[in-house]
């Protein structure tokens, strides 16, 4: 059977067919897109942040009196969490990873500012923080507490050892990626930090930043008067770890304040809130425009077929057999998508184009544009299927007949 | 005659009433998500203070490396805070009617009548920020320039840590003790959540406003460093709070209010020779790129709508689009299905823009029914968005507003839509002839 009977019916009562054509090229544009950026979204908020950020809880807590003894309360504080049932380890520390809040520095290979340089988010903390953050230690050893500072004043500056991530040291030393531990970074003072040990990979303050994964731990604690607590607990014990702590923080010593108690998760949710709102947003758009498509094109086949049962019953009559009805309607279907994903196919790309150039955002990867192609014809057929179906079911007797 | 189409309206949906549900359908979906993303976009595109926009100004100076622009990805910008030095240097300008220079705090807060101490975060900012924010206030009020200068001990606090730290009750002329130092409360503001947070959208564009003001000289005599964003380029040897003082670290805010053209020309002027004054002693060796925003354009400056927001808002109309073209099929169907009764009517004397208005009516009615139904699913998606975010961001009442205005938005949208969806069909059923319809009857 050829196209032409197909083309020319087409042609004479072409607008039901056009919008189901515009409307296959607007859910190809529209799908193709919103499939691209939810699947870079999703990617972006499964990547392992390195640490064991389900079962951590974070608090800060702030002396206030004149004459209070900072440091004697971080340790006797400290002490108490780590002799806790349920509760894995504890530091203390002057940001909390994931939480979007954190500071960065810059560092480089050479002194005077020379040599490779990279910006790395860090962490002053005491020698339980490896354990605690439940990293990995690829290479070296941890900081000791012998090593830690504890500062009374602000002081500028490192201590002279830390504990970095692989991803930061590959950076700032390209060339010796098998033999990190040892080597001595500078900050733009030109004093030195040599590296204990290295992290495999963790993440840090920004889930933004595309340099996530450069973090430094340096054992140094204060000055005071506010610090933050992290404590990891054993698994499904962390919702009973966090009230236990909480009233014996309280408990322990009064004059002080303790802040809002709040899970590692939490913080890591909050920080993803705007890439999960988009992820499902754009989720249920691409659901929506998928249904409403198929339900056009359904009701668009079944309007055509309920104003041609005198045709089809005709050519029925004159010979036609059931497959070749079924057949017309769903070539006539694939001629409708095709023009549709053709259309459609320019649509996405410039969408695709307009949006990464507005935006910022990564260029539409090509896969999702075939595999937007290939669902939407299928999809068209699935509709017209059906229809089809029941034009197929007409009786040639039909011919004969007036509506 | 408008009645009498309605009632054709009525019977033509009990004929299908599953291709009209799926109409109103098409529509009310098409409208809910358009609401949802609108109600988000409105809240971060709001304008706080419109009738001050022409008034109020944020300078800003361009102090950053000479090697490096601030913001990499737009060379263009200035930094987005002040050093110190900088927000005292342009402070001192008299040609103001009003202004301030402030940065944010913390610290604990205790005495009272009630509540146990608590730290706090706190706006450290001379007096004019209450008139040029025009904050309402529950008792007393700001404070002058006199205690500015001092500075003296006063504070204002706000509803709710007046409510966690007096119960309440008029406070004025108490004291409060704040990182262990005494000061009198002089005021209490009323609710005030401006959203944008349009005054310090470096920390935050949604962030909640601070729980107390303090005249921001004290910050230097106790030595209260930013805990908000604090920005350094240049090596520099910093070992005492006075160090960072003198710093090229940008930490501070400021504003002005100046209220004829000419003060703002004046204003321009004199940040320009502050600038160059600033340049012959060997600081801002960038090129002269000073910059004076209003309320709407700091905003702008610093993408407060968001890249997403905006590419959202683009996708949930192209959706709308979709659901329209989508309607628009689904009429035609319909009404081409029903020619023969309109063939009748014509046959019967009915003029071809009588069958036009009728099938508009009819498109119209699908269009109010689908943009109702589509306002109370937006209202209820707002919902359930922010009742599954609100477990872990803290601000979406201020983000995310219930937003009733947007539901005559939304029907509005949709009637328009509506119309234009059912134009097409409407004018091809008034063309068809009646004769070819009469025939086979």
């Amino acid at each position: 059977m050829g196209l032409r009977p197909i083309l020319s019916s087409l042609m004479r009562n072409g607008a039901g067919a056009l919008l189901v054509a515009i409307q296959i090229a607007l859910t190809l544009a529209i799908v193709v897109n919103a499939v691209f950026v939810t699947s870079e979204r999703i990617t972006k908020m499964g990547r392992p942040s390195g640490i064991d950020d389900q079962n951590m809880f974070a608090l800060p807590v702030t002396g206030f009196e004149k004459n209070f003894d900072f440091f004697a309360m971080v340790r006797a504080d400290m002490a108490m969490l780590r002799d806790m049932p349920g509760v894995v380890d504890a530091m203390p520390t002057n940001h909390i990873p994931l939480s979007g809040g954190g500071s960065s520095t810059q560092l480089y290979a050479l002194p005077d500012k020379k040599g490779e340089k990279s910006p790395v988010a860090y962490y002053g903390t005491d020698e339980h923080a490896v354990n605690t953050l439940g990293v990995k230690l690829a290479d070296g050893r941890n900081f000791s507490a012998t090593d830690v500072e504890y500062r009374p004043k602000d002081l500028q500056g490192f201590p002279g050892t830390a504990v970095v991530t692989r991803a930061f040291a590959e950076v700032l030393f390209p060339k010796d990626k098998d033999n990190l531990v040892g080597k001595t970074m500078y900050d733009d003072q030109s004093k030195p930090i040599v590296i204990a040990g290295v992290i495999e990979q963790m993440h840090g303050a920004w889930v933004g930043w595309d340099k996530l994964d450069r973090v430094l731990l340096s054992p140094v604690v204060g000055p005071g008067p506010g610090i933050r607590y992290l404590v990891r607990t054993k698994p499904g014990q962390l919702d009973a770890v966090m009230a236990a702590a909480e009233a014996a923080l309280r408990k322990r010593d009064p004059n002080r304040v303790v802040g809002k108690l709040r899970t590692v998760k939490n913080y890591k949710q909050s920080s993803y809130a705007s890439d999960s709102l988009t992820a499902v947003t754009l989720s249920v758009v691409t659901g929506l425009v998928l249904t409403f498509s198929a339900l056009g094109i359904f009701g668009l086949a079944t309007f055509n077929v309920n104003t041609r049962t005198r045709q089809i019953g005709t050519r029925r009559a004159v010979g036609a057999r059931k497959r070749d009805i079924v057949s017309y309607f769903m070539a006539e279907n694939w001629l409708i998508t095709t023009l549709g994903v053709v259309v459609g196919c320019g649509l996405a790309l410039a969408v695709g184009f307009w949006l990464s150039n507005q935006f910022a955002l990564p260029r539409l990867n090509l896969y999702f544009l075939v595999g937007g192609v290939a669902g939407l014809w299928a999809l068209g057929q699935l509709a017209a299927w059906q229809p089809a179906l029941r034009a197929a079911k007409v009786s040639p007797a039909m011919a004969t007949r007036s509506v | 005659m408008f009645a009498y189409y309605l009632r054709l309206a009525m019977q033509s949906f009990r004929r299908n009433p599953g291709l009209t549900a799926l109409m109103v359908m098409a529509i009310a979906l098409g409208i809910s998500v358009c609401m949802v993303t609108l109600t988000s976009y409105r809240a971060a595109a709001r304008i706080p203070l419109p009738h001050k926009n022409e008034m109020l100004y944020a300078p800003n100076v361009d102090s950053w490396d000479p090697a490096n622009p601030y913001d990499k990805d737009n060379a263009l910008y200035a930094p987005d805070l002040l050093t110190h030095r900088d927000a005292r240097g342009l402070h001192a300008s008299t040609i103001p009617d009003r202004k301030l220079i402030m940065y944010k705090a913390g610290g604990v807060l205790s005495g009272g009548t009630n509540g146990s101490p608590e730290y706090v975060a706190a706006r450290m900012t001379s007096g004019d920020f209450f008139p040029m924010f025009e904050t309402p206030f529950l008792y007393g009020s700001g404070w002058n320039a006199k205690a500015d200068e001092g500075p003296e001990p006063v504070v204002v606090l706000s509803k709710e840590t007046n409510e966690k730290t007096f119960g309440g009750a008029n406070s004025v002329g108490k004291t409060v003790m704040w990182h262990d130092r005494e000061f009198r409360v002089v005021g209490v503001l009323n609710d005030w959540e401006p959203a944008p947070k349009f005054y310090d959208v470096s920390n935050g564009s949604f962030d909640d406003p601070e729980k107390i003001y303090v005249p921001v000289n004290w910050g230097q005599i106790m030595e209260l460093g930013s805990d908000g964003n604090t920005n350094c380029w240049k090596t520099e040897d910093i070992n005492s709070y006075q160090d960072f003082l003198n710093s090229e670290c940008i930490w501070w805010e400021s504003w002005v209010e100046l209220r004829t053209p000419a003060k703002v020309a004046a204003y321009r002027k004199f940040l320009d020779d502050y600038v160059i004054e600033q340049k012959s002693r060997g600081r801002f060796q960038r090129p002269l790129n000073n910059h004076l925003y209003t309320i709407e354009g700091w905003m702008q400056r610093n993408n407060v709508v968001g890249t997403d927001n905006k590419a959202m808002l683009i996708m949930a109309f192209a959706f709308l689009a979709v659901c329209l073209v989508n309607t628009v099929g689904l009429l035609l169907a319909k009404f081409l299905n029903a020619a023969p009764v309109a063939g009748v009517r014509r046959a019967l004397g009915a003029s071809r823009r009588d069958i036009f208005w009728q099938h508009l009516t009819e498109s119209g009615v699908i269009a109010v029914a689908g943009g109702i139904a589509g306002g109370l699913l937006g209202i209820a998606g707002v919902w359930a968005l922010r009742a599954w975010y609100g477990r872990f961001v803290q601000d979406l009442e201020r983000s995310l507003p219930v937003d009733y205005s947007t539901l005559g938005i939304a029907v509005a949208i949709s009637l328009a839509a509506g119309i234009i969806a059912g134009l097409y069909p409407a004018w091809r059923i008034g063309r068809a002839a009646p004769a070819s319809y009469l025939k086979v009857q």
